[in-house]
């Protein structure tokens, strides 16, 4: 091929990208920085009309109001014990999964992903029957006569805990599995052979090998638990108030959208910083191994 | 060592257990014939399952959903392939930053932009509209077929549609009677994907969607904040489940199929 058909070759390439990139840009990136603008305006009490002058009202009452601050930190807490079990249940099952399953290993990946092809909200709504006051569990565990009033599973942080960690731990595992699968059965060999005892292995070896899928899904599964609207407000009974349950609750019921799109940016701010903060971890890490 | 290993094994399993259990009960609980669900079930029946075939309302909200689905992975499944096609095949610089737009609805948060999408939706007077719908559902599926796509693609040898244009073949006819067949797997699965995830979606939706198109999963839960839990709905969840099961299970047989041949 000649210099100017290859150039002709490349325009025509670029042209494909132009109407999926104009669609994100447009519809996707650019609401983003509208609502840099718009959480900077405000609502007035009793009008419809928004206040447009810049004003960073908003952004004080967030942190001045103790409401806004205790669901701001209930958010950040449960988003980190979220992200802890996670950890917790998410490295012995992906462990296993890569080195126990042998040929059925493409078989329990597939089960650790249906809660994922099943979406939010189907998942959440069994849970309601798994957790309440007359489903699976207190029926089960007052039927073998271990309990007579049934445990608070539901309306509680208790509740949206474990639909957090079941909702997103395959988001914990899948990373795991990868960089699980791609370390040698030699490495622990090689240890044990030296004399380590298997708690020193895990400390000294797979886990700082380990660190850059450990990092990648604890961050998911952090996102993920702070941006997560459907499991507090399902699980939690519209008693535990978050971040996401807030802003959904100021965008569509009390339509003060300046407000709404001002807790939507903390929750940015956060995400950001968390990201931030992951990838800083992830280079010490790089520029140690 | 082995003592260590059934230990793991027995913890994974138990995990796995509290992964599935809230599918299993969904699927069950939805043959319990009480008004509301208690374990354990007192009677077996599908009056549910009956009353949610009769339900207009909830009919309705599911064609809604399908309809919705359909026309936006039909969108993206075009848009995106176009995409792949171009940061594969078109000998482009940069891609990376390109491909890290395309796949920011994956990883930006979701939540944030509907809240932001509401207000613009609002002052254009599109809210509560199919089009608006899809266009958003478009935007949340494309990443996943762009990823695909690019996948499949890089796996396809370039040579054989060039081996076709050089044979005489116009380009669109020599990618249709080469490189595509050889993608129907990506498409396929590509589509299956984009298509769960406009059905499932329920934080777009909640946000922009009207009364003129309410989904399925936006009419769930504001049921599900309102009155609890209808157990129609625990009737249609399970259909969902079991379709979507099996429709994975399908397409995995099919994935395997395929690459026999």
């Amino acid at each position: 091929m000649n210099g100017a058909r290859m150039m002709q070759g490349r325009r025509a390439g670029a042209v494909l990208l132009v109407p999926a990139l104009v669609l994100v840009a447009g519809v996707f990136l650019a609401p983003f920085l509208l609502l840099v603008l718009m959480s900077l305006w405000s609502q007035p009490q009793g009008s419809l009309l928004l206040d447009t002058t810049l004003t960073l009202k908003n952004y004080l009452r967030i942190f001045g109001d103790p409401f806004y601050l205790r669901g701001l930190l209930t958010t950040v807490w449960l988003s980190l014990a979220g992200t802890v079990l996670c950890l917790l249940l998410g490295v012995p099952l992906a462990w296993w999964i890569v080195r126990w399953t042998g040929r059925w290993r493409g078989f329990v990946l597939a089960l650790v992903l249906i809660p994922l092809t099943c979406g939010a909200l189907l998942p959440t709504l069994g849970l309601v029957n798994l957790l309440g006051p007359l489903g699976v569990v207190n029926g089960t565990l007052k039927a073998l006569g271990l309990i007579d009033r049934g445990l608070p599973l539901l309306g509680n942080q208790a509740g949206i805990l474990i639909g957090l960690v079941q909702a997103f731990l395959p988001l914990m595992v899948l990373p795991l599995v990868t960089t699980f699968g791609r370390m040698p059965p030699s490495c622990e060999a090689a240890a044990m052979s030296l004399g380590a005892r298997p708690p020193q292995v895990w400390r000294h070896v797979l886990l700082p090998l380990a660190a850059p899928g450990l990092l990648a899904g604890s961050l998911l599964v952090f996102c993920a638990c702070l941006t997560s609207f459907v499991t507090p407000q399902v699980l939690g009974q519209g008693k535990v108030a978050t971040f996401a349950t807030m802003a959904y609750q100021q965008a569509s019921q009390v339509l003060d959208w300046p407000f709404a799109s001002a807790l939507a940016m903390v929750m940015l701010a956060i995400l950001g910083l968390m990201g931030v903060a992951a990838w800083g971890l992830g280079w010490r890490l790089g520029a140690q191994g | 060592m082995r003592g260590r290993g059934i230990l793991l094994g027995a913890l994974s399993i138990a995990t796995l257990v509290f992964l599935l259990a809230p599918i299993a009960v969904l699927v069950l609980s939805a043959f319990d014939g009480g008004k509301f669900f208690r374990f354990p079930p007192r009677e077996v029946s599908l009056r549910w399952f009956v009353a949610a075939y009769e339900s207009a309302e909830y009919r309705r909200s599911l064609a809604n959903s399908g309809i919705v689905a359909a026309l936006s992975t039909a969108a993206s499944l075009v848009l995106g392939t176009m995409a792949a096609h171009a940061l594969v095949r078109g000998g482009l610089r940069r891609t990376a930053l390109v491909e890290a737009v395309l796949i920011a609805p994956l990883t930006l948060p979701l939540i944030v932009w509907a809240i932001a999408l509401l207000q613009i939706y609002a002052r254009l007077g599109v809210s509560g509209s199919l089009g608006g719908l899809v266009l958003a559902h478009t935007v949340v599926t494309l990443p996943l077929v762009v990823r695909i796509m690019m996948a499949t693609l890089a796996q396809i040898d370039p040579s054989l549609e060039l081996a076709a244009r050089s044979l005489g073949a116009r380009p669109l006819r020599a990618a249709a009677r080469t490189t595509l067949p050889l993608a129907m797997p990506g498409l396929l699965s590509a589509g299956a994907f984009a298509f769960l995830a406009s059905f499932n979606d329920v934080i777009v939706s909640t946000f922009i969607a009207g009364a003129g198109w309410n989904t399925f999963p936006v009419r769930l839960y504001s049921q599900l904040r309102g009155q609890g839990v209808d157990p129609i709905t625990m009737a249609i969840g399970a259909v969902i489940v079991v379709a979507i099961l099996t429709l994975v299970l399908l397409g995995e047989a099919v994935f395997k199929w395929s690459r026999k041949l």
